[in-house]
């Protein structure tokens, strides 16, 4: 029996954690697969339902990652985007779709690693928590419509 | 309720509107919403506990302002919509007269919106203690459960969108729903898209809603909706101070402050 | 049908050693919409680009996807290529299967699959990619140099000598820096003032530079060639015009004993002072905190002598909004005080001082006139003990850096003290001794055998007082780790350099990153030493990290080439990553509604209204417009929008979509 691998996918800023991930690569930090980055100008820019399209097609976690407040490249457009985040987090969690498999996190372009870490300590967390299969189930109700 | 039937007569013989918008008989012991052109019709217009609709839904739609300038009956929440609707810069004061109506049935005339501003002070947003006991009740269910209660909820809906032409603050002539490229919202009614329609709604409403629970008045498969806005509303005043609608204020969520705080970023 | 050329890189051995990159070739080439794909060794390399121009020609390729490493290094390269060949360069994108697939995961399938997986995603983003052109904006040709040390001044006078205008900005009284603190500085034991001065009265005199001490940046906005800079010139108390400078004022002021900044603390001040004789300019300031008529209302006698009237009680902070296309950052750094050390007597010792400290007692313009001279008795001390790396290389003071310059100025300081006295013992407790310029071993090794400082491989635990003396506790590891103990007359601390305070207030104002310890980030630690990633932006000197004087004035000049380079050009042409707002026929005309919630989140303000109006000119509706000059493509505007009335050329909501989609789905 193989070894659940989680499916991750990260939502990240070009400036600081885009930058930070590539720090880690120079610096040869080894880290674990499963995630697989989108590049975004700034976190500003993440629509929020980009992250639910994501859980949709089948993710079963996400990491959504930018500079440090008062860092932004572009001044506030992480500021907007905690605001968005935590008011989505509290949506979300109303409605029992479970936040413990979304890792938001500041990493800075000088944090390889950090990003190292985030990455290492969210495949853990997913994998403990299992494929997302709640989601799986409501989001394949499109297969079994047509297959009907 | 003289009062506003004579001011709504006055108002439309003076040509100083040409279209009052109120509440009116409807079918089967209901109220609906009346839109009066001539004097003499006024008669018909009426208020009491019946009277559910938001009636600031009509002040963007352009059937009714091609009708001109309207006069609007106004009670708490129709003034707050009125408000935040100002607030987005979709009305400006001399594109409508407002014919206040108090919890006690009287007419409020008021001349501005920062005098709508002053009243609402005294009647501040306040969600019912029910509604915040049912809330926390979902919140504390473990994830699984909560997620198949919300499942079980929302599978009655069909996209009819009801809840969306009934809010006043949904006046986008072109909807997200309505983009397919890309295809945001999926138009078929299955739980994938029903979820994400209303996780969509929810967060376009937030620090906006007005709490009129016009959206749940107007779902016909009665699905509590309105659970997901005050929870909204209830969040915004505990992370980001008080709530309300008005008119030199940012929105909430095109605001920040550089000192937000959470606990859930590392 | 998308033609998308697909172009796969070894990078030597960097990707190929974990990734297969024939396997990824071979797949990408079976996606729908790839017109052809390959493998390369080197795809940056003239031959490699070569292959992709040849491609776009031969299979009139729409899209070019280049899967290599990070587009943080090579996106410039390979748009610049198509563009060569005739594509629109933004229909070329990179995938980063190096730092972010190769250099982090071993080999195996895995990695392999995760590559295809990148490429993929990066494909479909592509085939919703648009032509775009470069938005051209106009470059103001002056510099803002914030700094006046020696950094700021070199930056100054060659950006002034190409042709351009600058402001020099110095929140002291006058500019010099640190460097005017020195006596003499290393390898040649130079006068510092006397190589310092000249610079300072030719910024002083320069035609293109407008000097405003006693100033300090309060606002910095806009963009590359486009910088709105407020400055805040603090009150000096003075009528600039009419003070000539005379200094009777300061000879008069009852208020004697402020300890001075510029001897650092060693010696008093007046409250009304010039900071150094040779200060640029030669004219006092009111220091308001400790002058008798600001504080208790009494005094007002440098009014009373002044014999052209220059004094001004009552002048206020004047704030000068200034329009400049460059910034050079050249703040410099502090070093560590003695009460930082709690080994070392937590400052309460007297005679335990730091290098800085030391220069101002050698230097003969300070308080005990270039004689060295204990601070506590002003006896001359018959031993002095030399503490390098204090602070520096050590963790536990949350300073693991090397502070660079220490090593040279203790073996300059243990010099000077041997020459002024000539029967000094001195000794130098040291871990390393890094003397890596020109003529810099010679120097340190001038110390040891000309001037038989005693040079003690080993730490020292502590040091206190007893009996009028400093005892210092060390140890010999070149002798086995002997226990050394010291009665010495005086300890000089090769304190850390650190960054000033307030730096990171500085660093925030600007949108400039900065590290751990307040030092300035570079763009790049190699390849672009004097650049941010705040295009515009560029650092000079010490507030980088400690280095010497050769190496400020060398990269001070860097970035004054940088300024130049960039003032060069009338216009300059900006990435049209900038958001948009849609229009469509009448009568929507845009499914914008006029909300402006983009505008209040716009941190660059690029977002006004446009009136839509009919034919009789009736305004039908109000909606956004974004003034691409401004736009920097953050789009948060674009997460925003309720209606989806605003997109962001580049990172487009398709394309974005595209990639999650592709992303999860094989």
């Amino acid at each position: 029996m193989t070894e659940f691998e989680p499916k991750i996918v990260a939502f990240v800023c070009n400036w600081c954690t885009y930058a930070g991930a590539d720090l880690t690569g120079t610096s040869r930090i080894k880290y674990a697969q499963n995630v697989k980055i989108i590049r975004f100008p700034c976190t500003g820019r993440i629509d929020f339902m980009l992250l639910l399209k994501a859980f949709g097609e089948g993710a079963d976690g996400i990491i959504v990652s930018g500079c440090h407040p008062n860092d932004c490249h572009y001044t506030s457009g992480n500021f907007h985007a905690r605001r968005r985040w935590i008011m989505f987090r509290g949506l979300l969690d109303l409605l029992g779709i479970d936040v413990r498999r979304i890792q938001y996190s500041w990493v800075s372009a000088a944090e390889g690693a950090k990003w190292a870490d985030v990455v290492n300590t969210t495949v853990t967390a997913i994998r403990e928590l299992g494929p997302y299969t709640d989601y799986a189930k409501v989001a394949n109700y499109l297969e079994k419509e047509a297959n009907v | 309720m003289n009062e506003l039937i004579q001011k709504a007569k006055s108002l439309l013989e003076s040509n100083t509107v040409q279209v009052v918008i109120g509440y009116g008989k409807g079918s089967a012991d209901k109220t609906r919403a009346i839109f009066l052109t001539k004097p003499e019709d006024c008669d018909q217009l009426l208020f009491d506990s019946r009277c559910v609709q938001n009636l600031a839904v009509y002040l963007t739609k352009h059937e009714i302002k091609h009708l001109g300038k309207p006069a609007i009956v106004a009670p708490i929440p129709v003034l707050r919509s009125i408000l935040q609707l100002a607030a987005e810069n979709q009305l400006k004061e001399s594109d409508l007269v407002v014919l206040g109506v108090s919890p006690e049935s009287k007419l409020i005339e008021f001349e501005s919106f920062g005098a709508i501003e002053v009243f609402l002070e005294t009647h501040k947003i306040e969600i019912d203690e029910k509604y915040k006991a049912t809330i926390d009740k979902i919140k504390a269910m473990p994830v699984s459960e909560r997620f198949a209660f919300w499942m079980e909820e929302l599978e009655p809906c069909f996209k009819c969108y009801a809840c969306r032409a009934a809010c006043p603050l949904c006046y986008c002539p072109k909807c997200t729903v309505e983009n397919n490229q890309p295809q945001w919202i999926p138009a078929a009614s299955h739980l994938l898209g029903n979820l994400e329609w209303h996780v969509m709604r929810a967060m376009h409403l937030a620090g906006r809603c007005t709490d009129c629970e016009a959206c749940y008045t107007a779902c016909p498969m009665g699905i509590p909706i309105h659970l997901l806005t005050k929870s909204m509303l209830q969040d915004v005043e505990e992370h980001f101070g008080p709530y309300g609608p008005s008119v030199g204020k940012q929105n909430t969520l095109s605001s920040f402050n550089p000192d937000d705080k959470e606990s859930f970023i590392r | 049908m998308s033609k998308i050329g697909v172009f796969i890189c070894h990078c030597g051995e960097n990707i190929s050693a974990t990734v297969d990159c024939g396997k990824v070739a071979e797949v990408a080439g079976k996606l729908e919409g790839v017109a052809y794909s390959t493998d390369y060794k080197y795809m940056c390399s003239d031959p490699g680009q070569t292959i992709i121009k040849q491609m776009i020609k031969e299979k009139g390729l729409d899209g070019v996807v280049v899967a290599a490493c990070s587009p943080r290094m090579h996106e410039p390269t390979f748009r610049k290529a198509c563009s060569e060949a005739g594509l629109n360069p933004y229909l070329c994108e990179m995938a980063n299967l190096r730092e972010h697939c190769s250099w982090v995961h071993d080999k195996s399938d895995a990695t392999t699959q995760k590559a295809i997986d990148i490429v993929r995603t990066l494909v479909e983003k592509v085939k919703h990619n648009k032509p775009l052109s470069t938005i051209k904006v106009p470059v103001t040709k002056t510099a803002l140099v914030i700094g006046g040390g020696i950094a700021g001044i070199q930056a100054s006078l060659d950006i002034a000598n190409a042709g351009h205008q600058v402001v020099l900005v110095e929140k002291e009284p006058s500019i010099g820096g640190h460097m005017s603190q020195l006596s003499e500085t290393f390898p040649t034991l130079d006068c510092s003032q006397c190589i310092l001065t000249p610079r300072m009265v030719e910024v002083a005199q320069h035609p293109n530079i407008t000097l405003m001490t006693y100033a300090e940046l309060e606002k910095l906005d806009g963009f590359i060639g486009n910088f709105k800079a407020t400055i805040r010139k603090k009150a000096k108390s003075l009528d600039e015009k009419l003070c000539t400078g005379c200094g009777l004022c300061t000879t008069k002021c009852p208020t004697k004993k402020i300890p001075s900044e510029f001897n650092e603390g060693l010696g008093y001040r007046t409250a009304i002072y010039v900071p150094f004789p040779q200060a640029v300019p030669n004219k006092p300031v009111i220091d308001k905190a400790n002058c008798s008529y600001y504080q208790k209302g009494k005094c007002k006698v440098c009014e009373k002598v002044c014999p052209t009237g220059a004094i001004r009680f009552d002048q206020e902070d004047e704030l000068v909004e200034l329009e400049v296309g460059a910034v050079v950052v050249a703040t410099g750094f502090n070093v560590m005080t003695t009460s930082e050390f709690s080994e070392y007597g937590y400052g309460k010792y007297p005679d335990v001082i730091t290098g800085l400290q030391f220069e101002r007692l050698a230097s003969a313009s300070g308080p005990t006139l270039g004689e060295i001279r204990r601070p506590s008795d002003g006896k001359i001390p018959e031993k002095i003990v030399f503490i390098a790396c204090a602070g520096s290389r050590d963790p536990a003071k949350g300073k693991p850096y090397c502070s660079k310059i220490c090593c040279m100025y203790t073996a300059k300081h243990a010099m000077l003290y041997q020459h002024k006295v000539h029967h000094g013992e001195s000794y130098v407790f040291y871990m390393d001794i890094r003397a890596a310029g020109k003529n810099y071993d010679e120097f340190t090794r001038r110390a040891i055998v000309e001037d038989k400082v005693n040079y003690l491989r080993g730490r020292v635990s502590k040091v206190y007082e007893e009996n009028g003396k400093l005892i210092v506790k060390g140890v010999d590891t070149l002798l086995n780790a002997k226990p050394v103990e010291i009665e010495a007359d005086m300890v000089v601390l090769a304190s850390a350099g650190v960054a000033n305070p307030g730096s990171e207030e500085l660093a925030q104002k600007m949108h400039i990153s900065y590290d751990a310890y307040n030092f300035f980030s570079e763009a790049h630690p190699k390849l672009k030493p004097v650049e941010t990633n705040t295009a515009g932006i560029y650092l000079a000197g010490a507030c980088q990290a400690p280095k010497d004087i050769p190496e400020t004035v060398s990269q001070a000049s860097g970035a004054a080439a940088k300024v130049a380079i960039l003032f060069s050009q009338n216009e300059l042409s900006r990435e049209p990553v900038v958001a948009v707002v849609n229009r469509s026929a009448p009568p929507l005309y845009s499914t914008c509604v006029g909300c402006f919630m983009c505008a209040t989140a716009c941190p660059y303000n690029a977002i006004g209204e446009e009136e839509i109006k009919d034919r009789k000119g009736n305004v039908i509706k109000k909606v956004a417009k974004v003034n691409p000059g401004l736009c920097q493509g953050c789009g948060t505007c674009v997460a925003f929008c309720r209606s989806k009335s605003i997109d962001l050329d580049g990172y487009t909501n398709e394309q974005m979509y595209s990639e999650v989609m592709a992303l999860l789905n094989e």
